[in-house]
């Protein structure tokens, strides 16, 4: 009901104001539709596919999907793979590239298969060892540097912003005093 | 009898620039107008606008190597967010330097319209207090004007640029003419009902702001969306812009030649007539350079560029400014003191059940409290501070991972009140601001070196606001208080003024009651270098009102032939 509202706000905004304002609207409009794309593009490739697969497992466990998509279809693992490639410094992006290949290594010891093979209950328990600083050789700070960059990548993305949360491009007004109850959710700019 | 390209030059295009041509072209002058940086057009070239995060490079942030390339200065006013990086000057391919140990932060835009597109738009006047605070302690060379005098112009261009504000009738923030404010949210108003029972002469208002709360229709403007998106631009024309308030004023007289990408390196002088004859600019395209002509010339290139350019302007054989015959030029840099700050968290219960629906383009203030009826007894430094914050709610902290991880995430830390102190700095003769004697950019301009530092008073200042910060939040009822402080570097809070001051004394200050050079009647310089002293308030309101009151003045003295 939101959604329909804020479109109506807008197109109402557009007439109301002119033409003149058609360009900065229609930007905001568009982005109120569904399924444009991730919008970067990644200047070489980083992964190999057996990381590919383990980027994408972890980011769906730590984000899954549920009443909402999960982090997969919101093209996290894309988005971490750019990050590391493209924004990342050497060193960080060393550390965590390593401690990709522990997680993994450490699915295939114990059992026998890699991590994005395994049920949801395995991954579970490795991440959660990742999460307590328990698996050998494994940089501490590797479960939040993942959970980190899932998140902002989730919660930046299209999915993340529209349908996850309550996407508010033109709010119209600043209401201080607002009900949680109504919405439930985090509201996204 | 000389002849003119035009009546009038304007360096610059930002807050004061702007200002400056709107004013002289109403009044009938030919103005050129001269901006370093790109042209930027109003709505059609605000190119982030309106973008969602999943649209923006990095999805909005600057790779750090880029940023410290780059935007290594910059960054502190907000280019690695990639949404305004656009707005801000390359600080690799402007550099200055600085003296020693003792850093500056330079942050530049890169465009017309100045930082104009980009400041933080908070709209207060200066007070009585202000006026005559270096006459009263000695600092810094006395204001030779008072606030009554500026009072009406204030008024004149509040009235045009459209504040928001609350009236107070408080004599440290004179009142203005203001729109309705727009309204505290619902910890703001909890935190202010306590504090102002708890502390008596302590306020909490919402913070005056160039952020419309009505529409002005006569100026195609069209009243804040609550969409905080002010610094990519805003095509609502909702806040004081260059672009959407003094360009299309001027432009409307037909009397307005703007040339962007057009670096002024210095103006020309003839020492027999004393005036400026020339101002010459260099096209950053074509790397030409080129002097242009005109009766009077407002400089607004803000304060450093300014005073760098007067610095350049020299008379011949010699080192010596033309507009340095007191010695001062260059002297007195200031910027408020800052990266103090002090927060409190709403206890838990009454006000969970709320959140904020839209992003509201301000915050709360706590206007001066400190030394207002003379000097307090228990304080041991001079003038005061003010606090600048607002209530909000974080997104709740991550817990664990998973389907409860993200469940998580769809609700809310506690209500909680941050601030930031911006306090006054004393004019030092030795903060100085001087051309190294042989370094050069790429326009052969020689370096700006800073040598400022705050002193002692700005550092009791910024002290007395964190344990007075923290008493006023515990007051109020707020748990989990505390404060920290980040290093005070100066240039950082964007507020750069002094240089080439105003006062009656020609051995002693650069312009005049008037903003007219001591040394050149036929130039104006009226950004944010002609202020004395700094006030604790943000200051782009009294640019604009010494601007405008400066036109009027100019185009009195050239009808009457005086320049």
């Amino acid at each position: 009901m939101l959604t329909s509202n804020r479109r109506e706000l807008m197109i109402g905004a557009a007439a109301l104001f002119g033409s003149s304002l058609a360009a900065p609207l229609a930007r905001a409009a568009t982005a109120a539709q569904a399924g444009t794309p991730a919008g970067f593009t990644t200047s070489r490739a980083l992964f190999t596919d057996e990381q590919r697969a383990l980027v994408a497992a972890l980011s769906e466990a730590i984000i899954p999907t549920t009443d909402t998509p999960g982090a997969i279809a919101a093209g996290v693992p894309g988005f971490m793979e750019m990050m590391l490639a493209d924004w990342y410094e050497p060193t960080d992006r060393n550390e965590f590239m390593a401690g990709l290949g522990v997680v993994e290594g450490y699915a295939r010891v114990r059992y026998g298969r890699p991590f994005a093979g395994l049920n949801p209950a395995a991954q579970d328990a490795i991440l959660t060892l990742a999460m307590e600083k328990a698996i050998p050789g494994l940089s501490s700070r590797f479960f939040e540097h993942c959970r980190q960059m899932v998140i902002l990548g989730y919660y930046s993305s299209e999915i993340g912003c529209k349908q996850e949360r309550i996407y508010l491009p033109v709010p119209g007004r600043y209401d201080g005093a607002y009900p949680y109850a109504e919405v439930r959710r985090v509201f996204s700019s | 009898m000389a002849t003119y390209d035009f009546d009038a030059i304007v360096i610059g295009s930002g807050v004061s620039g702007g200002w400056a041509a709107k004013e002289l072209c109403e009044k009938g002058m030919k103005v050129l107008m001269l901006e370093r940086g790109r042209m930027v057009e109003h709505q059609t070239d605000y190119v982030t606008e309106g973008l969602g995060p999943w649209e923006l490079p990095y999805r909005g942030t600057l790779p750090p190597a880029q940023v410290e390339r780059d935007y290594r200065l910059a960054k502190w006013g907000g280019a690695a967010n990639t949404a305004q990086t656009h707005f801000y000057s390359n600080d690799r391919l402007n550099p200055f330097d600085y003296e020693g140990s003792k850093p500056y932060r330079w942050v530049r835009p890169n465009q017309v319209g100045g930082k104009s597109l980009i400041w933080g738009r908070v709209s207060l006047r200066w007070s009585k207090i202000d006026f005559e605070a270096n006459a009263r302690d000695g600092h810094g060379s006395p204001w030779p004007i008072s606030y009554d005098e500026i009072a009406p112009w204030y008024s004149y261009v509040e009235k045009y640029a459209g504040i928001a504000g609350s009236k107070e009738g408080l004599p440290q923030l004179p009142d203005g003419e203001f729109q309705p404010p727009h309204p505290l949210n619902v910890a703001e108003l909890w935190a202010k009902e306590r504090l102002e029972k708890a502390m008596p002469g302590r306020k909490l208002i919402s913070t005056r702001t160039a952020n419309m709360t009505e529409d002005k229709p006569e100026q195609g403007r069209t009243r804040c969306q609550s969409r905080s998106q002010c610094a990519r631009g805003c095509s609502f024309g909702a806040y004081f812009s260059t672009q959407a308030v003094t360009l299309p004023a001027a432009r409307a007289t037909n009397n307005l030649t703007l040339l962007s990408d057009q670096v002024v390196t210095n103006l020309e002088y003839d020492p027999a007539t004393k005036r400026v004859t020339g101002v010459r600019a260099i096209d950053t395209n074509t790397m030409q350079a080129k002097v242009y002509r005109s009766r009077i010339v407002f400089l607004c290139a803000s304060t450093n560029a300014s005073v760098q350019i007067l610095l350049n302007s020299r008379l011949s054989g010699s080192t010596r400014s033309f507009a340095d015959s007191s010695g001062t030029l260059g002297r007195y840099m200031m910027d408020h003191a800052f990266r103090t700050y002090t927060w409190g968290s709403v206890p838990q219960g009454e006000l969970d059940p709320y959140i904020a629906y839209g992003r509201r383009p301000n915050g709360v203030y706590i206007p001066r409290f400190r030394n207002i009826n003379g000097q307090d007894p228990d304080a041991d430094f001079v003038r005061g501070y003010g606090l600048q914050g607002a209530a909000s709610r974080n997104i709740a902290a991550p817990v664990g991972f998973g389907k409860a991880m993200k469940e998580g995430l769809r609700s809310y830390g506690p209500w909680t009140l941050r601030f930031t102190t911006f306090a006054e700095c004393l004019p030092y003769r030795d903060n100085s601001l001087t051309l190294h004697p042989t370094k050069v950019d790429r326009f052969g301009v020689p370096l700006g070196v800073f040598d400022v530092t705050f002193r002692s008073n700005e550092m009791k200042l910024l002290r007395d606001s964190a344990i007075e910060g923290q008493k006023m939040l515990r007051a109020a009822g707020l748990v989990n208080v505390g404060s920290s402080s980040e290093e005070h570097v100066p240039g950082d809070a964007i507020h750069e003024m002094g240089g080439a001051c105003m006062g009656n004394d020609p051995t002693a200050s650069v312009v005049n009651r008037w903003s007219q050079a001591h040394d050149a009647p036929n130039l104006f310089i009226t950004d944010g270098s002609q202020m004395a002293s700094t006030s604790c308030v943000n200051p782009s309101m009294t640019f604009m009102a010494l601007t405008a009151r400066a036109a009027d003045y100019a185009v009195k003295q050239v009808k009457a032939n005086a320049i």
